[in-house]
C-alpha cells in the first residue's frame, strides 16, 4: 500500500526548508551559470562560426547545452550523494530505519520539494530570461513540450535511483571514492549532458545507447531541440521507462541488502 | 622562530598525518583510483570533443591535454598544502579553531600544517603520465630552461590557487562560511581553466588574467611552452606566473591575518 499523503508531507517540508535556507539554495545558481558559460563557450568555439555540424544547426546545439544545464540544475538540487553517504557513515540513517516509512521513497519525495523550490524561484525565471534574450530554438508544438516534460521527469527518476544506489554502497564499503567517480563520469559523459551522443565515435555511441544514462540528459534534450521526433519519441520514452523500472529495481535490491546489513550490525 | 625551525616542525606534523592516513590502506588506494578515474574522465571528454572537431580555439587534443596536466599538477600540490583551508568554517563553528591560537607558533602556519592529504599522489601520477605521453606525441624538447620554467610556473600556480583557497577560508572569519564558497565559486571556476581561455568571452579572459589570475596557473605558461599565441594578451605573459603567484598569495595571507585579528571565538 502506498501512502501518498505521508510522503507528500516530506515534499512540503522540504519545500519549506529550502525556503528557509533560500540563500544557500540560490547560491548554487552561481556554479550552474559558470558551467553554462564554460560549455556554451566550448561549443561556440568548436563550431567556430559554422552554421551547422553533424546535421545540427549551431542554434540547436546551443539550445541543447542550455537545456542540459537547466536539467543538471534540476538533478543537482536534491539530496546530494555525499550527504547520504555521510548519514550512513555517522549512523544517522538508522534513525530513519526505525520509522514507519520507506527510506528511498522518503528521500525521493523530499527531493521533489527542494527541486520544486529551486525550479520555481531560481532556474525557471533565469532560464526564461535566457530564452528571451538569446538565439535559441523552442519546440513549436505543445505536444513536444509535454513529451519533453515527461521525458525530463523520467530522467530525473532514473538519476535518482542510480545515484541513491551508489550512495547506499557506503553500507558495504568504507571508502567509495573510485566507484563513485566512475558513476560521476558516466553521469556527465555517457548521459550526453555535455556532448550529444551523435558526436561520439560510433562504438561509444552504441555503448551509450545500451546504458541507462542516456535517459537522464540526452533523450530529453534531443526531444527539446527536435533531433528526436515523431514516432522516435515514443520509442525513446519507452527506453527511458524501461530504464526507470530497471534502476528502481536495482535501488530496491541494494536497499534490501543494505537494510539487512544494518540489522546484523545493530546488535 | 626561524624559518628552519618552522620547516622542521612542518615535516614533523605532516609525517604524523601521513602515517595516520596510511593506516587505512584500502581507502588510500581507492581514493587515488577515484582521482585518476575522474581526471581521465575529463581527458576522455576532451578526446571525444576533438574526435569530431579536431581543434578547440586552435588548440589540438594533445595541447589541451598538456594544458590540463599543468593545472592538475599544481592543484595536486595545492591539495597537500591548502585544500583543507576551505573547511575553516567548520572549525570556527565548532569552536575547535581556538586550539590553533593557543600554541606558540604562527596560527596560519599551524592551520596549514594540520593536514597533508596523501591522495594527491593521484594528481601526480596522472599529470606526469600525461606529460610523458604528450611530450612524445608533440616531440617536446625538454631543455633545462624549459623544465625550470615549467617548475616555476607550477610554483606560481600553487601560490595562485592556494591564495584563492586562503582568501575563501578568510571569508569564514566574517561570514562563518567558507566551504560553500569553494563549491559554488572556486570549483566551477577551476573547471573553466581546464580549457584554453581563448574560447571564453573577452570579459571572462580579462577577469581570469587580472582579477583572479587563474590564467597564470596553466593557460599562459602552457602557451609559452607550446609556443602558442594568446590572442588579446601580450606574448609571453606566462613568464610572470611566479611573480603573480607571490603577489596574489601575499594579498591572500594579509587578508587572512586581517580576518584572524577580527576573529572572536564562537565558544559556548
Amino acid at each position: 500500500m502506498f501512502r501518498f499523503r505521508l510522503y507528500w508531507t516530506f515534499t512540503k517540508k522540504a519545500f519549506l526548508r529550502s525556503a528557509v535556507y533560500r540563500f544557500d539554495v540560490w547560491s548554487r545558481l552561481g556554479s550552474n551559470l559558470i558551467f553554462l558559460l564554460m560549455w556554451g563557450s566550448i561549443w561556440t568555439a568548436l563550431f567556430a562560426g559554422r552554421e551547422e555540424a553533424g546535421g545540427v544547426s549551431f542554434e540547436s546545439m546551443l539550445t541543447y547545452i542550455v537545456v542540459s544545464q537547466f536539467l543538471s540544475g534540476v538533478n543537482g538540487a536534491g539530496t546530494p550523494l555525499w550527504e547520504i553517504q555521510e548519514k550512513v557513515r555517522t549512523g544517522d540513517i538508522s534513525l530513519k530505519l526505525m520509522r514507519p516509512f520507506d527510506v528511498p521513497l522518503r528521500y525521493l519525495f523530499a527531493d521533489f520539494g527542494s527541486v520544486a523550490f529551486y525550479i520555481l524561484t531560481a532556474l525557471l525565471p533565469l532560464y526564461t530570461v535566457m530564452f528571451i534574450f538569446m538565439d535559441l530554438t523552442l519546440p513549436s508544438s505543445w505536444e513536444t513540450w509535454a513529451l519533453f516534460i515527461v521525458s525530463a521527469f523520467t530522467g530525473f527518476l532514473i538519476r535518482y535511483c542510480i545515484e541513491m544506489s551508489f550512495g547506499l554502497l557506503s553500507f558495504f564499503l568504507v571508502e567509495t571514492g573510485g566507484i563513485v567517480d566512475v558513476f560521476y563520469f558516466a553521469m556527465s559523459l555517457l548521459s550526453g549532458s555535455v556532448i550529444p551522443l551523435w558526436f561520439f565515435p560510433g562504438w561509444l555511441e552504441r555503448m551509450a545507447l545500451y546504458l541507462p544514462f542516456q535517459g537522464i540528459y540526452y533523450i530529453p534534450n534531443a526531444v527539446f531541440i527536435g533531433r528526436i521526433s515523431g514516432i522516435e519519441i515514443l520509442l525513446s520514452l519507452s527506453v527511458q521507462l524501461f530504464w526507470a523500472a530497471a534502476s528502481y529495481l536495482l535501488l530496491r535490491f541494494v536497499w534490501k541488502c543494505a537494510s539487512q546489513k544494518v540489522v546484523v550490525q545493530g546488535g | 622562530m626561524s624559518v628552519l625551525k618552522y620547516l622542521d616542525l612542518y615535516f614533523k606534523l605532516i609525517s604524523a598525518g601521513v602515517r595516520a592516513q596510511l593506516q587505512y590502506r584500502f581507502a588510500f588506494v581507492m581514493r587515488i583510483v577515484g582521482l585518476i578515474t575522474s581526471y581521465t574522465g575529463t581527458a576522455v571528454t576532451m578526446w571525444i570533443m576533438l574526435y569530431q572537431f579536431q581543434e578547440l580555439g586552435s588548440w589540438t587534443f594533445y595541447e589541451m591535454l598538456f594544458l590540463f596536466a599543468v593545472a592538475v599538477l599544481s592543484w595536486g600540490f595545492c591539495i597537500i598544502l591548502f585544500f583543507h583551508f576551505r573547511g575553516l568554517d567548520t572549525y570556527i563553528l565548532n569552536g575547535t579553531f581556538d586550539r590553533f591560537l593557543v600554541r606558540p607558533i604562527n596560527p596560519f602556519f599551524h592551520f596549514m600544517a594540520m593536514k597533508f592529504d596523501v591522495a594527491s599522489f593521484g594528481q601526480f601520477i596522472f599529470s606526469i603520465g600525461i606529460f610523458i605521453w604528450v611530450s612524445f606525441e608533440l616531440h617536446l624538447d625538454w631543455t633545462f630552461g624549459k623544465s625550470l620554467f615549467l617548475l616555476l610556473s607550477v610554483v606560481g600556480g600553487i601560490l595562485i590557487q592556494g591564495g584563492l583557497l586562503v582568501m575563501i577560508s578568510a571569508l569564514a572569519f566574517w561570514t562563518t562560511k567558507s566551504e560553500q564558497f569553494y563549491w559554488v565559486a572556486m570549483y566551477p571556476a577551476r573547471n573553466l581553466t581546464n580549457y584554453p581561455l581563448v574560447i571564453y568571452p573577452k570579459a571572462v579572459q580579462w577577469f581570469t588574467a587580472f582579477v583572479v589570475p587563474f590564467g597564470f596557473v596553466n593557460y599562459f605558461p602552457a602557451a609559452v611552452l607550446l609556443e602558442k599565441e594568446t590572442p588579446f594578451f601580450p606574448e609571453n605573459m606566462g613568464y610572470f606566473s611566479p611573480l603573480v603567484g607571490i603577489i596574489f598569495f601575499a594579498i591572500a595571507y594579509y587578508i587572512w591575518m586581517l580576518g584572524l585579528k577580527r576573529y572572536k571565538s564562537t565558544g559556548s
